[in-house]
């Protein structure tokens, strides 16, 4: 059996994943902030070193898989902690292991989200975030922004997002040639503890964004059938998939954009 | 009302429940006007995908007509707004069934 090791696994779409590898027999490390096997603030660069130190000293032998799936919503509130923990967070983890991967042909699958096809995201920044990766730079711009407005919050987070698809395809080829696949999963409005106790008004605006898969019933995706997903990439059952950005969305993207066939 | 009036009129009132059901099961709506909004093709199939698609256009704002004249039996003008971007339209109810549901739809720049 595997060991693999899951950003975010408290709660959510990351608990499932953890409960369906331990299901499977895996041995599953979650880093997070509360309630993890290592706990660690991964929006610091401390906090990623602590967990990628930790990482390589329980299992200087590999991983079979690394799951980045820690992140922030759009409305949390704190723009900083969007970008640092979204993106750079992933990033900096799945970097940090990339050795440990190599020694056991691991694979590594970071969770995005769907919104990343609807254009609500900002250029500027997923070019910078890209292309530059200058943490303290980007921080100090989105710092100056407005965190009361929510599509500001969105615009990042759709950003973050993007930023990291396109990182996800950017490597996918060369990690693959050294042995790691990499994959990201895109998945639709997920009910969770949070979209449980939300105003009526943003269950409105989360209905206004349909799941096909769901027509009729007014309600979300479960995180099980993201978690499905993700073990699936995580798996040697998916060895033949690399560099993909998997919709998990019910078909909300194909949706919304039917003429996009890649 | 003719198929044509309907559609504007449901359009208007961002009614779109009411909008899909003026169409057949496999009804289609394909909206050009997208390009010049730098927005993909609107290729919409099925009743349900038209009820899902305007339900999010509508509730994010991002799609309305104004202004709309029905200017013969299959065909009225308007203009469209994607997102705060206007651009005068013309839709053309292409085909119907026996049933008087629309089949196919076109929206293009006029």
């Amino acid at each position: 059996m595997g060991v693999y090791a899951i950003t975010g696994a408290s709660s959510g779409i990351g608990a499932k994943t953890k409960e369906l590898l331990l299901e499977r027999g895996h041995e599953v490390i979650n880093i997070d902030l509360k309630g993890g096997d290592i706990c660690v603030n991964l929006a610091s660069p401390e906090g990623r070193q602590e967990a990628i130190d930790k990482l390589h000293e329980l299992h200087p032998e590999g991983l079979d898989g690394m799951i980045c799936n820690a992140g922030v919503s759009g409305a949390c509130g704190n723009l900083p902690l969007i970008i640092s923990l979204n993106y750079f967070g992933t990033v900096a983890v799945a970097k940090g292991v990339y050795d440990l991967l190599k020694k056991k042909g691991g694979s590594c699958v970071v969770t995005v989200s769907n919104t990343i096809s609807q254009g609500a995201g900002r250029k500027d920044i997923v070019d910078l975030l890209n292309n530059i990766g200058d943490e303290k730079r980007v921080l100090s711009l989105v710092s100056a922004m407005d965190e009361t407005n929510l599509s500001v919050g969105n615009s990042l987070y759709v950003s973050t997002k993007y930023a990291l698809a396109r990182w996800v395809r950017r490597v996918a080829s060369s990690w693959a040639a050294n042995g790691v696949r990499i994959n990201a999963v895109a998945p639709g409005n997920v009910h969770t503890a949070m979209t449980a106790t939300m105003s009526t008004s943003a269950k409105m605006a989360l209905n206004a964004l349909p799941i096909p898969t769901k027509y009729g019933q007014e309600c979300l995706m479960d995180p099980e059938e993201i978690a499905e997903v993700m073990v699936f990439l995580s798996s040697s059952a998916a060895r033949g998939v690399n560099g993909n950005i998997m919709f998990v969305d019910g078909g909300t993207d194909a949706l919304l954009n039917s003429e996009k066939v890649y | 009302m003719r198929p044509i009036e309907k559609y504007v009129e449901k359009m208007e009132n961002k009614d779109f429940a009411g909008l899909a059901e003026l169409f057949s099961a496999d009804g289609v709506i394909c909206d050009y006007c997208t390009n010049s909004a730098s927005q993909r093709e609107y290729h919409i199939y099925g009743k349900e995908a038209i009820n899902m698609f305007f339900r999010n256009k509508f509730g994010f704002r991002q799609y309305s007509i104004a202004e709309a004249e029905v200017v013969n039996d299959t065909q009225a003008e308007f203009i469209a707004n994607f997102g705060g971007y206007n651009i005068m339209a013309i839709a053309t109810v292409r085909n119907v069934d026996e049933d008087g549901l629309i089949t196919n739809l076109t929206v293009r720049p006029k």
